[in-house]
């Protein structure tokens, strides 16, 4: 009822108006009502105090991501620290060598002021330092522009705040700093929070060319601003007065035109392109030198010109095969690579490739072993197919062990999804009969897919041995957990061992042979479920003794009669002496029902037998008949029964001895090829309840399960049996 | 945050043509409603203003560009963020006349468009005893362009708003066009409006 409740309320289309007025009609009294609110007031506590629980656990956890973000920020802050420091250092580095080689590039600075060329060198000089320092001492302030400075011709025309305005509304944006130089303007925006020297953030610098700077007419909000052309973009920049930001337009115009004037004379002389080219293309050099994420073997570039081209990008190269999962192209051109005769020069370049090369080499492994890893949110769907790939590439990079190894494992969690699905239901046979078949049958593509994985390895193939072998331990570990329990009867258990042993014996077709394991694994809790069934069988007999009244047993009709001798096992001559009309046998209700629990206890132990259980079994066979004979033994020998009597009871024990035991021994004979010792002690020691009186050719059946019993000397048989029946009549 | 919606369109209109022609004088009649009499060369400014077109309130952006000819190297850099352009010519003077086939091409080549929202205005048909630059002539070159050809008056305010007018709406409808996914560029040009000479 109040789940219902919880439904109803806790669904998105709930209408408490409709739900009130349902409940209403529902219930009948105001009792029913009450309890109805009584109900909702729980609910409704409990809903409190869930959102309670909630906002709490959130609460937390957004103290936490509070104290994290502040560990972050006092990392970042280090981090920032430290970067500034190496900057300064880098700058001042920098600037002293460009320094140094600034006479050398004196001529091309001129561009920087048209009039210089008038001016004597000396003059020149001077100029170019102070415009240096300038620079310098500009872009200190701005963060992340260190490279702006190397550019020998660049020079700061104006610089000035800004304020920038959204283009279309005219809200103010951010505050920036720009920097008019000869070449480009500079855009910086202020550092919220700033810490060391620099007070700008270097976002962008426009090509003096790639702008147009527009006057706009003041409207609204929008005062004393310019506009800023810069294709696709659109820019708005608030001056903080008129006068600055004619100035800044001025400014702008001046810069263009003197750009212009400047591309005009070198349009016309050739010569004067190929003189900045060189001053471009060094600057591109050292700036790319100083950028940590591109190679540095492209610095010193005059060596490799001797190389294969392929070889210098092979590192490149393999990191896109790998990225792109194209693992067979990565193994090729590690192939390659190896093929390739590295010249013994101490070359530092080669060095350098080859060095690459390996740690691609590694990451490539790595890649391919994470591949092949297990965890728990990699499906296994795939299977054991999907695996192929990665470990065909570690075989051939030699890396055998490892993928037998991952592979394997992978195996492993294949299997036990496998098995994890198998649900216990239903007959136990039937459940040990489908995990059986599922295990093996998985152990058998597995087993089958990892040789063609790793042929001709034996160290593999060793390794696949073991882990068959632990598998097998796990499985029969939870099959003992599951079958082997007291109460479980030992017919069951021995249908399931052997329906595990055909299963495991599919393997001996790959060269796997697991059933000496299998058995020995089984052998312990086979023996006590053995030794467990024969003291059941022990005990049956006993309460049956007690019961035993030693009549004919009439097994009520005559289908039931052929049935049970079907069943004995024993030729129906042999049991004619024992069969009286229709539906009557001689022999009393405790050696029928023992007759038929032996020789089921019979059939299983010979199921279950193996060499090792073999002594086991025999002394179940052998306790069990030998409760049975020592039962028929006390009764013959007890003074209570009468003669009539006693002659039944040797009838039941000639039956025993010399019937079923020879059964019993010629079966176990057959099916164990050897003959069991402990049953024919058995027979010498009770041979002498065995009648003596009529039946003469009786004892001559005694050696006969060595040589397997024949029906002759029982011919004799039904000769006697009138009379026996006359007097068993009698107690009818 | 602000929502783009409620923005109302923006459309950015240049002037363009030689220098004196009447480029800034157009705006300012358009912008204000008055005629400025002193002549002061423009550099580049821009203007914005809010108007109602076709009862859709819209914002345009006019950028008066310099019409002087040592600026026609940075030129390019205004003419990529027009989307439509008013072409100024004084019917009082042929040179500009002459040069306005100079800015066509600047344009077409910037915007690398053949049908780009534009106009051909001849200003100053408040002095028509000074014409020099003949209707006849210039509805020809219009034609030859597949642009509308229309005379103005900055002074007289005669047709000011409806060159504006004119050319927001080819912005407007062009832009639209644009939107439209899967549309050929030919087949706008058989759609285009018919040519027609204003003279008034």
């Amino acid at each position: 009822m109040a789940d219902i409740a919880d439904l109803k309320i806790g669904s998105s289309d709930f209408n408490p108006d409709k739900y009130v007025r349902e409940l209403s009609q529902r219930c009948v009294g105001g009792q029913e009502l009450q309890q109805q609110y009584q109900k909702i007031q729980s609910l409704g506590e409990d809903t409190s105090a869930q959102l309670k629980r909630n906002v709490y656990q959130n609460y937390t956890q957004f103290i936490e991501t509070a104290k994290e973000i502040s560990h972050l920020e006092s990392e970042m802050y280090q981090l920032s620290h430290l970067l500034t420091e190496q900057r300064s250092l880098l700058a001042a580095l920098a600037s002293t060598s460009l320094l140094g080689g600034t006479n050398a590039g004196a001529a091309t600075g001129g561009e920087s002021s048209t009039d210089v060329t008038a001016e004597p060198e000396k003059q020149f000089q001077i100029e170019d330092e102070e415009r240096r320092r300038k620079l310098t001492a500009a872009l200190e302030k701005v963060e992340g522009c260190v490279d702006l400075i190397e550019s020998p011709a660049r020079s700061v025309i104006h610089e000035g705040d800004l304020l920038e305005l959204d283009p279309t509304e005219g809200t103010a944006m951010q505050r920036m700093h720009a920097f008019l130089f000869n070449d480009g303007l500079l855009l910086a925006p202020w550092i919220p929070n700033r810490r060391g020297p620099a007070r700008y953030k270097f976002q962008t610098l426009i090509e003096l060319g790639s702008f147009a700077a527009v006057n706009v007419r003041d409207m609204g909000s929008v005062k004393t601003a310019f506009k800023l052309l810069a294709f696709p973009d659109t820019r708005l920049f608030q001056c903080t007065s008129n006068q600055s930001k004619k100035e800044w337009l001025e400014k702008f115009e001046a810069a263009k035109k003197a750009a212009l004037a400047q591309e005009q004379p070198k349009r016309q002389e050739s010569v004067a392109t190929s003189e900045t080219s060189p001053v471009r293309s060094s600057s591109v050099d050292s700036s790319s030198g100083m950028n940590p994420f591109e190679d540095n073997c492209a610095v010193s570039s005059p060596d490799i010109a001797e190389l294969p081209e392929w070889l210098l990008e092979l590192p490149e190269d393999l990191d896109v095969c790998i990225a792109q999962r194209h693992f067979e192209d990565a193994y090729a051109l590690l192939q390659k690579a190896n093929q390739f005769t590295f010249p013994t020069s101490k070359d530092p370049q080669l060095l350098d490739i080859r060095r690459k090369v390996d740690g691609r080499g590694r990451a490539l492994i790595e890649v391919l072993m994470k591949e092949l890893e297990v965890s728990p949110d990699k499906s296994l769907q795939g299977g054991l197919r999907a695996a192929r790939r990665a470990v065909r590439l570690l075989n051939q990079l030699g890396r055998s062990s490892q993928a037998c190894d991952l592979f394997l494992k992978l195996c492993s969690s294949i299997l036990k999804a496998q098995l994890r699905r198998v649900k216990r239901e239903g007959a136990t046979v039937v459940y040990v009969k489908h995990l059986g078949g599922i295990f093996f049958s998985n152990m058998m593509d597995m087993a089958s897919e990892f040789l063609r994985a790793f042929p001709n390895s034996p160290s593999c193939a060793s390794a696949l041995v073991v882990w068959a072998g632990s598998e097998l331990t796990h499985l029969t570990s939870h099959l003992v957990k599951q079958v082997f329990m007291p109460q479980s009867p030992i017919s069951t258990l021995s249908e399931c061992v052997v329906t595990i042993r055909t299963q495991c014996d599919q393997l001996t077709s790959l060269g796997i042979d697991l059933r000496y394991q299998l058995d020995g694994l089984l052998r312990s809790p086979l023996q006590r479920a053995l030794s467990d069934a024969r003291d059941k069988a022990v005990e049956a007999v006993k309460l049956r003794a007690v019961e035993d009244k030693w009549r004919p047993t009439n097994l009520g009709n005559k289908d039931a009669l052929t049935k049970f001798v079907m069943e004995t096992g024993l030729s129906p001559n042999h049991m004619q002496k024992y069969v009286q009309g229709e539906s009557w046998i001689v022999l009393s209700a405790s050696t029928v029902a023992f007759t038929r629990q032996y020789l089921s206890l019979l059939e299983d132990c010979l199921r279950l037998c193996t060499t090792e259980l073999a002594h086991t079994v025999d002394q179940v066979l052998t306790d069990v008949f030998g409760a049975q004979l020592s039962h028929v033994e006390v009764n013959l020998q007890s003074d209570k029964l009468g003669n009539p009597e006693k002659s039944f009871i040797q009838k039941n024990a000639a039956f025993l001895l010399s019937e079923l035991l020879p059964l019993v021994t010629k079966t176990y004979q057959e099916r164990l090829n050897n003959p069991c010792q402990t049953l024919e002690v058995l027979k010498t020691k009770f041979s002498w309840m065995k009648p003596a009186d009529g039946d003469g050719g009786e004892p001559s059946p005694a050696p006969a399960p060595a040589k397997r019993p024949t029906p002759l000397p029982r011919t004799t048989a039904p000769r006697p049996a009138p009379t026996k029946y006359s007097t068993v009549t009698e107690y009818i | 945050m602000k929502k783009p919606n409620t923005q109302p369109a923006l459309h950015k209109v240049i002037m363009v043509g030689s220098g004196g022609v009447g480029k800034s004088a157009l705006t300012l009649q358009f912008m204000y409603d008055e005629f400025v009499e002193d002549y002061e060369p423009t550099k580049a400014d821009s203007y914005r203003k809010r108007v109602v077109l076709d009862g859709e309130e819209v914002q345009i952006d006019i950028l008066d560009t310099a019409g002087q000819e040592d600026y026609a190297a940075i030129r390019d850099n205004y003419f990529r963020s027009g989307e439509g352009f008013l072409c100024v010519f004084s019917i009082t003077e042929d040179d500009s006349f002459q040069a306005t086939q100079e800015f066509r091409d600047q344009i077409l080549r910037v915007k690398n468009d053949e049908n780009i929202p534009f106009l051909l205005v001849g200003n100053k048909s408040d002095l028509d005893e000074k014409r020099k630059v003949s209707v006849f002539e210039s509805c020809s070159r219009a034609a030859t362009w597949g642009v509308p050809y229309v005379e103005t008056s900055a002074k007289t305010r005669s047709n000011v708003d409806k060159v504006f007018y004119d050319l927001m709406r080819e912005i407007r409808s062009r832009k639209i066009e644009d939107n439209k996914p899967g549309n050929s560029r030919g087949k706008d040009k058989s759609k285009r409006k018919k040519l027609k000479c204003v003279i008034l």
